[in-house]
């Protein structure tokens, strides 16, 4: 361990490299929790649908929109909405298609069987990326890349635009879920879905639509991330356990805005420690803070009332 | 052929694995993606004595199953209030500090990790080739599956599948959750570093890379494609899971540099397509296969015959009947035993229990305030009232679930106020469940079994070193537990999952594991709501006959004819306040109490 010296312009630096950086945490815990907290599924594959829209959106820019056969490209933005509607389609389809009949064939297993069915999409889709576009990672240029500073704090203009993206898109589901009919729907589903559809919701519909805009969220992130890094077929591993990591902190029926911000605690957690921590603990940091901060949760609850409040997953069959 | 022992040997440890995650994710419902870093405790545990201490290679692996020991009992103990979420999330959490701290160390190899652990040698044996630890490692599997079968087909596991199900109700029997929930975790994570070292010996390398996540969500995957709590499922799962790549390899025949890609591909797809073949895995709980390997095993086979034959060894019939209920005809009709007695029942008896004062404010809901309430040897007590007045959180006050913020109460001069439900339980005051509560996933006799108090066989020390003891025990238990199922007319529904029970029996059987318990102290919640009336009939008639055992009881009801006929002593509760309390044809008399609740 090596005490550096804290100065200022670090601690700035880092705080803007954690505000970025959460806020692409942020946004794809959001669409995690979205889809956990409404339909209860360990969609573990959303990292895979994260990376395939990446690939897509390059490839359809860069490549042509069917390789071998189609050449024509697309111009950035329209092949950046391309990619990502397909792979929504992608997700709404493996939902209707395979977690729902599992879900009803497993009964009270349903939660670990769709968990273990996601791990094989997810190991089968990572693999297809690497057999179609090859294990190296390919350079994804869009729009100009600049150099931005504000006094010594320096970013990429990617940074700043995918953050207000992610913002945006955070207020908007948020909006979306607190007052349209649709958002009441949803969230109708997500507290009780059993009472949902009596009164007249079509809860795998409202699934289906869960895992549209999860996966959208998913999608537009690795559009931002890809341009800022490159694409490549590992590069969903870590953003997804972070994903994970802060739709679970939330709360999976949090509202979005509390999640995003979740993700932005987490990534300047990370960031900040690496102000008195050398670099190799940073994330065993992140994960020790987590320890700790469960442990906590487990023994304040220490009240028996609070145990007869805590049910286990809702979706848990009695 | 070499190649092909090797893969056996990977089959052998893999299953250790999973049996031994079987046991804590199938039995005991506790979901952890921590067990493959408890492997890593023990591999490099193993390979850092075996290449600087120059340790033989058991002495390594047994240090190694005792330091994941120790880390699985210290990851319990906040784990174990955790919901499933939070519990994965502190797993995940704990897999990449445990595997982020091995990599720290430069002593451990750093993100390399140990490589060229030297040759291991068993008893003298030197391990040359992979081959080698066909033998070690079946042993040690071998080791692993008593191990796990003991803890899982036993008064242990029973409960184990009890707080899969339901941790309130398991502690509503006098049973200690956080025991259950410490060995469960030490134990598993005991085993899990014991295959990580022979993981380790056989690699000859221990690195953070072998014992990753990604390992340890294939473990998960080999429990889950075997099928939840048996051993069996996990040997297959594992199985699959290791010969799948040289089955591919053989039969997908590509050019080196995709082969291992398009194995993946399939091996992905597969995963996916045996879940929606056999969703509850390959061979799911409770299954007849299951049953008929449970007979080769261990002494299930004479279990279950057992089960069939009563105490005395006749043939028991087992008739699947709904509309069965029991003889209670040549019982004098209760109506004969009206008014004069009952009071003079209450008035000589004694207290049994006495509950002082006891308040409890929800926020600024007034939920329970001042109560005073007695409970009477030998007789029946009535708590009515209109809903939400407070009737059922009595009963959570009494019991411990909830705790009061003031008053006492006392059981036999023993003070209960402070101490947890399972102890009180077990001091001989136990409560019913207004939901019923049965673990839905077991048989009802086993619901009823759990219920037994002392058994030797839910200690793991017994267990173990018991001898026959436990399943001794475990027999008288059995028996009990079948009569008191004959007491309540369910005995033919001993074999029965509780899950599959219409409401009324599934009362009945939950009126059988409460007498289990031979409390002498119980607190009935509801008991003749929400079912028709034969089937009231039925529980009063039961209820009567444990009063007239001695036993001291207490009601909730809002049924005024049941309340009526059984209670020798009523309380009428209102607004979290004992509003009266006398004879209940005294309160009905009441022209208040009539109009307010009554609506007379």
């Amino acid at each position: 361990m090596h005490l550096a010296a804290v100065n200022l312009e670090t601690f700035l630096q880092l705080t803007a490299n954690g505000v970025f950086r959460g806020a692409a945490y942020g946004i794809l815990g959001v669409g995690l929790a979205l889809i956990l907290g409404v339909t209860g599924r360990f969609h573990f594959a959303y990292g895979s649908f994260y990376t395939l829209a990446a690939y897509l959106a390059y490839t359809f820019e860069d490549r042509g929109l069917f390789p071998p056969l189609i050449e024509a490209t697309l111009p950035f933005w329209i092949a950046a909405l391309a990619g990502v509607v397909v792979v929504v389609v992608l997700g709404c389809l493996v939902e209707r298609t395979l977690y729902q009949p599992l879900a009803r064939l497993a009964g009270a297993t349903e939660l670990l069987a769709v968990f273990v069915a996601a791990l094989g999409i997810a190991i089968a889709l990572e693999n297809l990326i690497r057999l179609l576009w090859g294990s190296s990672s390919q350079p994804y240029f869009g729009p100009s890349r600049e150099a931005w500073s504000i006094g010594s704090v320096t970013f990429l203009n990617f940074d700043v635009y995918s953050a207000i993206t992610y913002a945006v898109l955070t207020l908007a589901l948020a909006a979306l879920l607190r007052y349209t009919p649709l958002g009441r729907m949803v969230r109708a589903t997500r507290s009780n879905p059993g009472l949902a559809s009596t009164v007249g919701i079509d809860s795998k519909r409202v699934y289906v639509l869960a895992f549209a805009i999860g996966t959208f969220l998913a999608g537009t992130a690795a559009v931002w991330t890809g341009l800022q890094f490159a694409v490549e077929p590992g590069m969903a591993t870590r953003p997804v356990i972070f994903a994970f990591v802060v739709a679970f902190l939330a709360g999976t029926s949090s509202s979005p805005i509390r999640v995003f911000l979740t993700g932005i605690g987490v990534a300047l957690v990370e960031q900040w420690s690496s102000m008195w921590l050398s670099v190799r603990w940073t994330q065993t940091a992140v994960f020790v803070i987590l320890v700790v901060y469960l442990s906590w949760l487990s023994f304040r609850r220490s009240g028996v009332y609070v145990k007869l409040q805590m049910p286990g997953l809702r979706r848990q069959k009695i | 052929m070499q190649i092909w022992l090797n893969y056996l040997v990977q089959v052998l440890i893999y299953s250790s694995f999973a049996v031994s995650l079987n046991m804590l994710l199938g039995y005991a419902g506790q979901v952890s993606v921590a067990h493959a870093a408890f492997g890593a405790i023990g591999g490099y545990t193993m390979g850092y004595t075996a290449t600087v201490h120059g340790w033989p290679f058991l002495a390594g692996a047994i240090l190694g199953a005792a330091l994941a020991l120790i880390a699985g009992v210290v990851v319990a103990l906040p784990a174990m209030r955790l919901t499933v979420e939070y519990l994965t999330l502190l797993t995940i959490a704990v897999a990449f500090v445990i595997l982020g701290v091995i990599s720290t160390f430069s002593e451990l190899g750093g993100t390399f990790g140990l490589i060229g652990i030297p040759k291991a040698s068993i008893f003298g044996i030197e391990m040359d080739r992979p081959g080698d630890w066909l033998i070690p490692c079946a042993v040690m599997l071998g080791l692993v599956m008593v191990v796990c079968h003991r803890m899982g087909e036993s008064a242990y596991g029973r409960v184990l599948k009890g707080i899969r199900e339901d941790v309130l109700s398991v502690q509503a029997m006098g049973k200690n959750v956080v025991v259950f929930k410490l060995t469960v975790f030490g134990l598993t994570s005991a085993l899990a570093g014991l295959s990580g070292a022979f993981y380790a010996g056989w690699l000859r390398l221990a690195t953070p890379g072998v014992y990753g996540f990604p390992f340890a969500l294939t473990i998960f995957a080999m429990v889950i494609l075997g099928g939840m709590a048996n051993i069996w499922g996990s040997i297959f799962g594992a199985t699959v899971v290791v010969l799948l790549e040289p089955l591919l390899r053989d039969t997908v025949r590509l050019d080196a540099s995709t082969a291992s890609i398009v194995q993946l591909i399939v091996y992905g797809s597969l995963l996916a397509a045996l879940m929606l073949l056999r969703p509850q895995g390959a061979i799911p709980e409770g299954s007849r296969l299951l049953r008929r390997l449970g007979i080769l095993v261990a002494g299930e086979g004479s279990l279950r015959k057992r089960l069939r034959t009563g105490p005395c060894g006749e043939r028991r019939e087992t008739p699947v009947n709904e509309d069965w209920a029991p003889d209670f005809a040549n019982r004098e009709p209760t109506e004969a035993r009206f008014a004069g007695p009952r009071r003079e029942r209450w008035d000589h008896a004694h207290a049994v229990l006495e509950a002082r004062g006891i308040t409890k404010h929800f926020g600024g809901v007034v939920a329970a305030e001042n109560l005073d309430i007695e409970l009477r040897a030998g007789t029946i007590t009535a708590l009515v009232g209109p809903n939400g007045a407070g009737k059922t959180t009595v009963f959570n006050l009494l019991t411990g679930f909830v705790p009061p913020d003031r008053g006492s109460v006392r059981l036999n001069g023993r003070e209960l106020v402070g101490l947890s439900p399972h102890r009180i339980a077990r001091m001989g005051l136990v409560r019913s469940f207004q939901d019923v509560r049965l673990i839905a996933r077991i048989t009802c006799l086993q619901n009823v079994m759990m219920a037994v108090q002392g058994q030797d066989g839910e200690s793991l020390l017994k267990l173990y070193l018991g001898g026959r003891g436990p399943s001794r025990c475990e027999a008288r238990t059995r028996e009990r537990a079948m009569q008191w199922l004959e007491f309540v007319g369910m005995a033919g529904f001993a074999d029965v999952p509780a899950g599959a029970l219409s409401y009324g029996q599934s009362k009945l059987v939950s009126l059988a594991r409460l007498l289990a318990t031979e409390a002498p102290v119980l607190l009935l919640d509801e008991p003749a709501s929400g079912i028709d009336t034969r089937w009231v009939e039925t529980t009063l008639q039961m209820v009567e006959a444990v009063r007239d055992q001695g036993r001291t009881v207490c009601i909730v009801e809002h049924n005024l004819q049941v309340v009526g006929r059984l209670a020798d002593h009523a309380y009428f509760m209102d607004l979290g306040r004992i509003v009266a309390q006398g004879a209940i044809d005294e309160l009905t008399a009441s022209a208040e109490l009539a109009r307010t609740y009554f609506g007379t």
